[in-house]
């Protein structure tokens, strides 16, 4: 019997270690969407560039892969005699799959410094929108600046100068000082292509972040198409131009509707809301109506045509090299080097739950991770290989966190070492998630280090029992 | 300030004192291999030197684990996975190697007779692997990963991931902390067999 307990007692030691083991890292990490919690499945997944410029526009090409296009967005349907929006941004995916698909790209010429160094890390900021501790548009609304000046109702990417405190999102500058930082130079870039509110009229939105992410002088190139007083559209489709005066709900649940149909509504092919028309259940509008827009917010346009095939999609942008527009726009010179990061989202996520890259540089006929290749003529032939980048989920982590004294490498930070440098995106990829989780993960791991002391003392406890009575 | 170069003066001793107790419990484990597999004079003089050689392993263990405990502000050591996972590591390193040097030290050279030298060679090989994985996550914190962590993400953990156990298992490990004393207990009072 002495000796049955002799192996017993490693033998359960070595079980619980192993049970351990094979269990670890369960147990905790949930989704919890009414704290704007939702893990994807994939953490990373790939991106391919290309760049090349004429001398006077210069060209992007991105392909990403996605099971399947998102190119719906932001419906209204009718049900029960209203009409009730179905689309918009919500925690994770969108439930009925109805949400565009983006690619987007910042840019900097370097008068953003960290940018080079950390990518759109140095643009997330404190309590930001479906953060799980997000501002609430009652607290924007009511801020001097972003809320009653600007009309803002939530907080949304902004630079670290623009803020006295970068862990406070309130703590803006002085308007003043604002406009001398966006005179330096002192924004990003940003390219945003979208499915559904640009890509069917072969644009892109362009917009930039300073203090906030804003568009471009000029019109979008979509609105919202909603009367909040009257609770219904603006417009409908013009029968007599769209051959309809709605979609049908069904075509878009069962995702009917592809690239040569009408699922989208442009200015020119609808006219004014007709509440006496009648409306039958499952009528379905758009929320968002699609016009040319113009000035500085409509310089990016789409090349041929951007759309889905067997697995990927494939968007070519083009933009002119220097569009006069040195308040919203970085402008590309030959022999330029510029830094670049880029984000998708796929698969009916919206707001913070797309994939990320870190900071990709660009240069313009110069070695860099991305190199634009110069050519004559119109369009470019595209014969130089891609670039592959690396995208991830970002998770909840802000600037502010990364320079705080509680990241370990806030000191490298300061020292200017670049994050490729101390980080991997698989590895930032399981960060992120592990932040959104901190405290839980804190507990639980510190029981389990707890607990297997406590495991290793009543071991030795149990064995020299057991080791020193027999010697005895 | 006064901090900041404190740190910078504590950080490379981290470094060079964690060599000693790696090195010894390295040397240790090949000790009890050999000893474990060979009953002859050269593995009985290995014997003769393991208290002493376990001994001032715990205290280069201790002042290596107290060096790298305050590297990074407490703040930042719970937050960041890495870091939370050496520290587990090191801390289960420590009290395991503790352990050993407790059995061998009150049982002496029976725990080479019989069967229970292959429980010395089971939890030998264990206290290597514990010391693997600490000095691979170190690695991976000072900048210099190594291969190994491919290895553990085979076996199913990602160096990167925080290490803990679900609440079932940590019920579990408690049942174990009862148990075992218990199960020594009653071992110690049946007779051999």
């Amino acid at each position: 019997m002495k000796r049955l307990a002799l192996y017993l007692l490693p033998a359960i030691f070595v079980g619980i270690l192993a049970a351990s083991w094979v269990t670890h890292g369960t147990g905790v990490i949930k989704n919890d969407v009414a704290r704007n919690i939702f893990i994807p499945e994939t953490l990373t997944t790939q991106l391919q560039v290309k760049a090349a410029y004429n001398g006077r526009d210069i060209f992007f090409r991105y392909r990403w892969p996605t099971s399947r296009p998102g190119i719906y967005h932001d419906m209204l349907r009718f049900e029960g005699g209203k009409w009730v929006r179905y689309g918009g941004s919500v925690a994770g995916p969108q439930p009925q799959g109805i949400y565009e698909d983006r690619v987007t790209m910042m840019v900097d010429d370097g008068s953003v410094p960290e940018f080079g160094r950390y990518g759109g890390y140095i643009t997330v900021g404190d309590r930001m929108r479906f953060f799980t501790n997000q501002a609430t548009a009652k607290e924007v609304a009511a801020h001097p600046y972003l809320g009653l000046k600007k009309k803002q109702v939530e907080v949304q990417k902004y630079l670290p100068a623009t803020r006295r405190d970068v862990n406070d999102w309130a703590s803006v500058v002085t308007e003043e000082e604002l406009g001398r930082l966006r005179a330096a130079g002192y924004f990003i870039d940003l390219w945003h292509w979208r499915a559904h509110r640009s890509n069917p009229i072969d644009m892109s939105d362009d917009q930039f972040i300073a203090e906030h992410r804003y568009g471009d002088a000029g019109k979008a190139v979509f609105f919202t198409n909603w009367d909040p007083e009257k609770k219904q559209p603006r417009l409908m489709f013009d029968p007599q131009k769209a051959g309809r005066t709605a979609l049908a709900w069904d075509d878009l649940a069962n995702r009917r509707l592809g690239f040569g149909d009408l699922y989208y509504l442009r200015e020119d092919q609808a006219m004014p809301f007709n509440p006496e028309h009648a409306w039958k259940e499952g009528d379905t509008i758009p929320r968002r109506v699609l016009r040319p827009g113009d000035g500085s917010r409509a310089d990016i346009s789409v090349v041929g045509k951007a759309e889905w095939r067997n697995g990927f999609w494939d968007v070519t942008l083009r933009r002119a090299m220097n569009t006069g527009q040195p308040l919203d726009d970085k402008a590309f010179l030959d022999k330029g080097f510029y830094s670049t990061a880029f984000a998708v989202h796929r698969g009916a996520f919206g707001s913070r739950w797309h994939y990320v890259s870190l900071p990709v540089s660009l240069g313009l006929e110069r070695d860099a991770q991305l190199k634009a290749v110069r050519f004559t003529g119109d369009l470019p032939h595209w014969e130089q290989p891609w670039t592959d980048v690396t995208l991830f989920y970002p998770g909840q982590i802000s600037w502010g966190s990364l320079v705080a004294p509680r990241h370990a490498g806030a000191r490298y930070i300061a020292q200017g070492i670049p994050v490729r440098f101390r980080h991997s995106e698989r590895q930032l990829a399981q960060y992120g998630v592990q932040a959104e989780f901190a405290n839980e993960i804190k507990r639980q791991w510190l029981l389990t280090l707890y607990a297997g002391l406590l495991l290793i003392a009543a071991f030795g406890v149990g064995l020299n029992l057991i080791l020193v009575r027999e010697r005895a | 300030m006064t901090y900041e170069l404190f740190i910078r003066l504590i950080a490379p001793y981290h470094a060079v004192l964690v060599h000693f107790p790696v090195a010894i419990w390295t040397t240790v484990s090949l000790i009890v291999i050999y000893r474990a597999l060979f009953d002859n004079a050269l593995s009985r003089a290995g014997d003769r030197i393991l208290v002493p050689l376990l001994a001032l392993s715990i205290v280069a263990g201790i002042a290596a684990y107290t060096a790298g405990f305050i590297i990074f502000p407490v703040d930042a050591t719970t937050a960041s996975p890495l870091i939370r996972n050496h520290l587990l590591a090191a801390s289960w390193s420590l009290a395991y190697w503790t352990v050993f040097l407790i059995t061998r030290w009150l049982n002496g050279e029976s725990v080479w007779v019989g069967a229970k030298r292959w429980i010395m060679l089971g939890l030998a090989l264990l206290g290597t692997l514990l010391i693997t994985v600490t000095g691979t996550v170190g690695g991976h914190i000072a900048g210099n990963p190594s291969t190994v962590s491919v290895l553990l993400q085979w076996a199913g953990w990602d160096v990167y991931d925080t290490f803990y156990v679900p609440d079932v298992v940590l019920w579990a490990i408690a049942a174990g902390v009862v148990l075992l004393p218990l199960l020594g207990w009653w071992g110690s009072r049946q007779r051999t067999a």
